[in-house]
This record gives structure tokens, sequence and C-alpha cells, in this order.
């Protein structure tokens, strides 16, 4: 029982992850058609764990709903526009348009989700406000200078910005190119190694922590 | 608390408020001031203006609608200019969320070009997959996508005459707000299927791509909506973005005079503390 | 009749001599040793051919390579020119190979016959391939050959990673083992000492923890690393008998965090206290879970907030929205363009690899911690990888001699 639970996961890991890493290597075409089969075969397993989650949202607000705790309405409104949208997608074929003429699942996606999702994402403005009123404040010399670089950006990005102080433009394309880029790679140097090396714990059966904690 | 404390903590509503307010005049009421272009955005427009008649030009609009306001004017922008210049063009999305919003915008500005579906462009839609339908592309693009959006079988598309795979592709553009986006198309098709390509993405996004840029891996990179905003102006056709770009401009001067406060507040608040210190020693 | 027998093969010879013979007539000179070969490293739908360069090489003059299907074509005219360029370009220097795969010498001539734009080459045939010189009017055809793609097993190209990448690991187990043998100094991750305050502080208030695993699935090593951190802070959790929340955007995370979870309150003698529910799917769509855990965050007012793994446009919409609660909010993340606002809005951010440390900074366990001191060897050979390799390069630039190239190509991104 012990290795079916723990050693053969970690069998099947070893294996998947030498051939997935010796498949980037290998230029023949059977090496590349197994890389497209796996990922199908991570599809295929992605589209029955989506059921997985379904199933643990309605599980949540179904006891939500039974037990009438606070903003249980909501809870039924998530039933009703998800069993609504699928009907409605389902009776359109999924598609938003036919032949140029709105469906009705089209009319659902350009006027809420279409919506909703912009209203989400503009947001994002407000928050940046919001959070640069409150952090943005030369506590050191460091965070002075992350000050100044903020604003030389912030003006170089738009045109007002460059019509006031006419420089800002291209001291922003330097910042962007130059210390943004350099930094960031050296950031990206870091995470690469960082995952290679977990990856070879996990490949190795080092790192078994994900496979639900503990130690045998 | 003094007034400074008491500015440092003010309602974040009433910044919300400014911000509110700098994005709603502007567009009432637009200056129009110039669009400077930059060499990341020249870099796609020079490639796409260059490309001879016929070419294979293949626009993945990898986004969803909460990325419409910065990456719909970039995408209305390309194809415009894409279409005047008499290319094939392929259009595609690896994000379910986005079909319908992708499919809008082919089909509005073929439709405004004059451009016939199918024979002119084609709008394949959305595959299964995310990037290992890029993978799938390059091996063939019949087996990645057997219909087109409209169900129509897209082996013997006049459009698609000579182009079995990602290969056969002239230039590609992906306007990506996430993931899968630029990046993947970078590292599954560039890389392996050897074609040129070129970016888009969110204002947020354009600082994390200028490693990609830098390194030559795309040859230019459209960021946010100043990028679209450029773009428009190279084509003479200012539209969305250009607008925008006031409420931009206003919106960025907002935020620089708010963090200027902040500072003469805190640094009051500062002198303020350090004289009670040397008070009360 | 025999008389006859022997003339045939000389007349025969003749004929195959006869364009050879009449090209003798121009003044340009054929191109000279082509070769024609299957590219190595590839996957079989590509042809190179190489030819010695030529004194007369000049940019009025051109090369052009011609390709025709099967053997070669019994007249000129049947050949299909599949490029025209100058006469100096395409050497085999400016061909983007490193010194062991380089198709020929650096001063030869080399084009790549690849699949596509036209053509299609199919493993296992043959194809004649030949090269003419051209100037003006005058163009003068090398003998030509034929030759056959085939797929490899191996690119060559790559052999410098592949090497680098198994040095790495050799490197990171040879870390653990000395740290099996002694103790290695970790420096402080002030995000990591300040998780036990912030459940403790969850627990004095009587308010739950929230903790996100990102947006993308077991495929990367951000939600991994994500997920092992979650046990650590349900163990904490769970013997402090604080409520734990964590939701998902990915089924297949959420499966995999249920059985950590549960894990970590066995180990911490809290069996009872396990909730199936307290992971939770919300939906894999960007926004929707946001404006998902936002309300969350106002309704339930967690006193501690988890942000670990990978993120995009939704960071600053969760973090600002945590930091009106008033919670202490940890993140971690190696989502390089999200850390501006992560570090703006949270209390203690893990920048890039320090997400990957996390795990071994809070268990210090031997094979953990030697794992970071491989780590730290790695970037400290890169470093001085860039270092000697701008000198070289530099030194290349400036004298014009080739044997730093030697080294370069060591480390050079080969495809």
């Amino acid at each position: 029982m012990i290795a079916l639970r723990r050693q053969l996961p970690l069998l099947i890991t070893m294996v998947t992850g030498l051939v997935m890493a010796g498949q980037y290597y290998v230029p023949h075409p059977a090496s590349e058609q197994l890389l497209t089969t796996v990922t199908k075969w991570l599809q295929i397993i992605g589209g029955f764990a989506l059921v997985l989650g379904i199933t643990s949202l309605f599980h949540v607000h179904a006891a939500k709903i039974r037990r009438k705790e606070a903003g249980w309405g909501y809870s039924l409104m998530l039933y009703a526009g998800m069993l609504g949208t699928i009907v409605v997608g389902l009776w359109n074929g999924g598609k938003e348009s036919i032949d140029g003429a709105m469906t009705s699942f089209g009319w659902v996606y350009s006027y809420t989700l279409v919506p909703l999702q912009g209203t989400m994402f503009a947001i994002l403005a407000f928050f940046i406000a919001s959070a640069a009123y409150r952090s943005f404040r030369a506590r050191s010399r460091e965070a002075a200078v992350l000050l100044i670089a903020a604003v030389i950006v912030m003006m170089g990005r738009v045109p007002l910005g460059e019509y006031l102080l006419p420089i800002s433009g291209d001291l922003s394309s330097w910042i962007l190119n130059v210390l943004n880029a350099s930094v960031r790679r050296a950031i990206l140097i870091g995470v690469s190694l960082g995952a290679v090396a977990l990856s070879f714990k996990i490949i190795f059966g080092v790192e078994r922590s994900y496979l639900g904690g503990g130690k045998e | 608390m003094t007034f400074a404390e008491r500015m440092l903590r003010i309602d974040r509503r009433i910044i919300f408020l400014v911000i509110g307010l700098c994005t709603l005049f502007p567009l009432l009421f637009p200056v129009g001031l110039p669009i400077r272009i930059s060499s990341e955005v020249r870099g796609v427009f020079d490639y796409i203006d260059n490309l001879p008649e016929g070419s294979v030009f293949l626009l993945s609009l990898d986004f969803d609608p909460a990325s419409k306001p910065e990456l719909y004017p970039q995408a209305i922008a390309i194809l415009r200019h894409a279409f005047n210049k008499n290319v094939r063009v392929i259009a595609m999305t690896l994000w379910v969320s986005g079909t319908g919003l992708a499919d809008s915008i082919v089909s509005q500005t073929a439709k405004e070009a004059g451009k016939e579906n199918g024979k002119d462009y084609v709008f394949l839609g959305w595959s299964p997959g995310g990037s290992a339908v890029i993978l799938n592309m390059g091996q063939d693009l019949y087996t990645a996508f057997p219909a087109d959006y409209g169900g129509k079988a897209t082996k013997g598309l006049p459009v698609l005459a000579g182009v079995q795979n990602l290969r056969d592709v002239t230039y590609a553009v992906s306007l990506g707000a996430g993931n899968p986006g630029v990046e993947a198309w970078y590292v599954f098709g560039k890389d392996k299927y050897k074609f040129e390509l070129g970016g888009g993405c969110t204002g947020v996004m354009a600082p994390g791509l200028y490693p990609l840029l830098r390194s030559g891996q795309i040859n230019g990179l459209i960021g946010g909506l100043r990028g679209a905003a450029e773009y428009e102006t190279l084509i003479g056709q200012k539209g969305k973005a250009v607008a925008g770009m006031d409420a931009q401009s206003a919106t960025h001067l907002a935020i620089i005079v708010l963090v200027a406060i902040c500072n003469v507040f805190y640094f009051t608040m500062r002198r303020q503390q350090r004289r009670q210190e040397r008070m009360g020693s | 009749m025999p008389s006859l027998l022997r003339i045939v093969p000389l007349i025969a010879v003749l004929l195959a001599l006869m364009p050879q013979i009449l090209w003798a007539q121009t003044s340009l000179a054929p191109p000279q040793q082509l070769h024609v070969f299957d590219t190595p490293s590839d996957g079989g739908g590509s042809l190179t051919a190489t030819w010695a360069s030529s004194a007369s090489d000049r940019a009025a003059g051109t090369y052009q390579v011609l390709f025709h299907e099967g053997a070669p074509p019994p007249d000129q005219t049947g050949w299909k020119v599949l490029a025209e360029f100058p006469a100096n370009s395409h050497f085999v220097r400016e061909a983007k190979a490193a010194w062991w795969t380089s198709p020929g010498p650096p001063g030869d001539h080399v084009y790549f016959i690849k699949n596509g734009k036209g053509i299609e080459l199919k493993p296992g045939h043959a194809y004649a391939v030949t090269v003419a010189a051209v100037n003006g009017q005058e163009r003068s055809i090398a003998q030509p050959v034929v030759a056959s793609p085939e797929p490899n097993w191996m690119n060559w190209n790559q052999l410098n990673n592949l090497v680098l990448a198994l040095l790495f690991g050799a490197v990171v187990f040879y870390a653990i083992n000395l740290a099996k043998r002694k103790e290695i100094f970790l420096r402080r991750i002030p995000g990591l000492d300040a998780v036990d305050e912030a459940i403790g502080r969850a627990t004095e208030l009587g308010k739950p923890v929230l903790y996100m695993t990102g947006a993308h699935d077991m495929n990367d090593p951000a939600t991994i690393a994500a997920a092992i951190i979650l046990g650590r802070v349900a163990k904490k959790a769970a013997s402090y008998e604080t409520e734990l929340l964590v939701p998902h955007r990915e089924p297949i995370t959420m499966a995999v965090c249920q059985e950590i979870t549960k894990q970590a309150y066995l180990e911490a003698g809290k069996p009872d206290l396990f909730k199936d529910d307290a992971n939770f799917f919300i939906t894999s769509d960007q926004f929707s879970y946001t404006a998902a855990v936002d309300g969350i965050m106002l309704r339930r007012k967690p006193a501690a907030n988890f942000f670990m793994g990978s993120y995009f446009a939704e960071s600053l919409l969760l973090t600002e929205t945590g930091a009106s609660t008033g919670a202490i909010q940890i993140a971690g993340t190696d989502s390089d363009h999200q850390l501006p606002f992560f570090v703006t809005t949270c209390d203690y951010t893990l920048i890039g690899e320090e997400l990957y440390a996390a795990s071994a900074y809070l268990s210090k366990e031997p094979i953990q911690v030697g794992t970071l001191r491989g780590q730290d060897l790695g970037k400290a050979f890169i470093l001085g990888v860039i270092g000697i390799g701008t000198l070289l390069a530099t030194i290349m630039v400036v004298t014009g001699a080739t044997w730093p190239q030697l080294l370069l190509d060591l480390f050079k991104d080969l495809k």
C-alpha cells in the first residue's frame, strides 16, 4: 500500500521527468510527437480535473444555501448564472455569432462578461494611484531613487509628460531598456536556477512534500 | 493627529475620485497632444509595412475582454495596416474567453477594408491546449485547426494556399495579456519554427518583455495604450488609443502630483516628530 | 560491333562531361568543392550545401542555389532556383553554429535548404542540389550532388546546454551531501520569519488565514513551491487552531493542496480540525477569481494573507484590497513583472528565487539547505562567465582575434 501511495508516484515522476527533460535535446519528429501527445494527455486530465473543481464549487455554495449562511443569496446567483450560461451556450453551440448575427450566448458574452471583466481591470488604475499615494515615500535614499525613476517613467510614457519634460521620453526608454531589463535578467537567472534545482529535487525524489507532505 | 498625518491617511475614495475625474474630462474634452514614435513600435510597423503582397501574416489575439481597453486598439490598428498592405491574414486566439471579442475585431476590420473571409483572411478561433496549440500548428496547421471559427474546413481555403505549418508564416504578432502570450509564441513558435515574431501587451506587462526585445527574440513591442496610440499615428488612422492618451496623460500627472503631495506631508510629519523627540529629550 | 560497344561508354562520358565542357567555355569558374549533406541535429527537413569561396567573390557577382527533386534534371532549365545572393555573403563564419557543429571551414560559403516557403523536404527522399556562380549574363554551374535529409536523434548544438545542466545537477547533489556533513549558513529572509507572527496574529484576533497558490497549475515550479510552503503554514495554523482558507484557480492544484493540508493537520496532531472545504475551487478566470477573493477578504476579514506562486494583473487588486482590511500580507513570487505591486502593498515579499528557498528556510533540512548552496554556486559560475565573457568579447572586437570565440561558443544558446 505504501509502495502504491509513495513509491509508484515517485517512480512515475522520475521516469516522466527524465524523459521530458531528454526530449528537449532530441530533434527527431518522434520526440516532438511525444511532446504533443503528453500535452494532449495533460489537456484530458485537465478536463477531468475541471469536474473536480466545479464539484467543489457547487458543494461549497450548496452548503451555504442549505445552512442559509450570510450572503447565501450570492451563492444562489452563482448557481443561476452558471447554469443559465451553460444552457444558453449549449443552445447556441458555444458560438457568440453565427453568420455575423449575435446569438443569445453572444449577448451574455458581450453585455455581461465583457463589461464585468473590463470593470475589474479598470479598477487597477484606481488601486495603482491609492497604492502609490500610500507607499511611494522617500523614506530612504534607495526609496528616493525609486521614486525619481518612477516619476520619470510615468512622464516619459505619456505625451503630456514628454511635452512638459522633453527629455523624459528618452530617459524613460533608457531606464526601461537598460536598468529595468538588466535587473529583470538578474532576477530571471536566480529564478531559473531555483526552478532547475527544484526540478532536479522533484525528479530524483529528494523533494516529496508536494505528494502530501510528511516523511515515510 | 496632525494635519499631515490626517492627509497621509486620507480616505482612498478621494484618490479614486481624482483619478476618475482625470480620466473623464480629457475623454470629454480632448486636447490631442503629439505622440512620439518609439523604436519598439516602429519595429512591428516597419516589418508589416515591408511585407510583400500575399505574404502570410499571423495575428494571435491572446487576450480576454479584461484587457480590451489596451489591446483592442492595438489589434484594430495592426489589422488595418495588414489589410491595407494586402497580406494574407490568419487570425486566432489562445484564450477561450477572448474568442468572441477576437471574432468581432477581425470581422469588423475586414469588413471595413472590404476583405473576403476565406480568401483574404481567416479567423481560426480557439483550440484547446494553450501553448501546445502553437506546437501543433508548427507540425500541421490543419490538425490544430481542422475548421475555422465559422465551421468551414481550413484545408482548401484560398487564404491558406501553400501554408502547411508555422514555417510558412512570414510574420507573426501575438497580442498577449498574460500566459499563453508573447513569451509562449517565442518559446514554442519562433524558436522552433523560425518565423519572425513581434509582440503587443498591456502596459503593466511591457517592462517584463523588454529583455525579449533587447535580445532580438521579438523584433518589436507594442506596449499598452501608448503603443496602440503610436501605431494608430503611424498608420495615419487615429482611433480609440490616441483619444485615450489624453486621459492617460492626465492620470499619470495626477499620480505624480499625488505622490509629490504625499511626500510633502510625509516630510512635514517626520520633521514634526523629530521636533517633538528633541523637545521630549 | 565490339568497337561500337567500346565507343558507347566513351560517348556517354563525353555527354556527361558536356556541360563541364560548355561551361568551361565561359570565363567564370564554377563553384568548387560543393558538398551537400543532411543538416545534422535537426528533425529531418533540411539539407546543407557548402562550397569553397573563390578569389573572384565580390558583391557584383551572385551565387544561385539550384534544387531538383530526385536525380539532377536532364537539362539546365529543370533546376529550381531556391535562392540568389551576393557572392561575398553566406559564409560559414556568419552562420549561427558553434565550432563543434560547424558545417565547414569559416571561409567557405554555406546555404541551408529548409522546409517551407515553397519546398518540402521529406526524410529519406533524394534531392539534387547544385550552386551556380553568376556574373551578368554568365552562369557557371558546379557538379550537382544528390543528398537526402534524415531526422536525427541528438541536437549536438545543444550539447553545451546539456553539459551545463548536468554539471549544475551534480553541483546541487554535491552541495546536498556537503550540507549533510556540516552546517551551512542561511541568511535571514524576513518574509519567512514573519509567517509565525502573521498566523499568531490571526489566532489572537480569531480571524482566518487566507493562502493563495497563484495563477498557474502544478507544471509551474512556483506553484509547487507555493504548495510546499502551504504545508508549513497549514501545520502552524492547525497547531494554533486557526481557520485556513485556500481559494484555488486550478482544480489539480486544489486536489494536491487538499492532500498537503490534510497531512499538515495530521502532523500537527489535529486531524479532527481538518476541513475538506478549506481548499476550494473558484474559477480559472483571472478577474472572476480576483473578484471572488476580494469579496472573501472584505467579508471574512482574514488577519493574514499569503500570496505565493505566479501572478499577473490581479496581484494589485488582491493585495490592495487585503491592505485595506488591515491584514498582514506576505507575498512570494517569481513573476518579476508583478514584484513592484507586491513590494508596494505587502508587508513582506519573497523575491524570485526566495520563493524556492522558502521550504529550505522553513525546514532547515540539510537536503533543502544544500540545494540552496548549489544554487549559489551556480549563480557564482554564471557571474564569472558573464565577467570573463564580456572581457573576451571585448578582446575579440578590439584585436580581431578569433580564439575567444572558441570559449564564447561554450556558453551560447544554440538551437
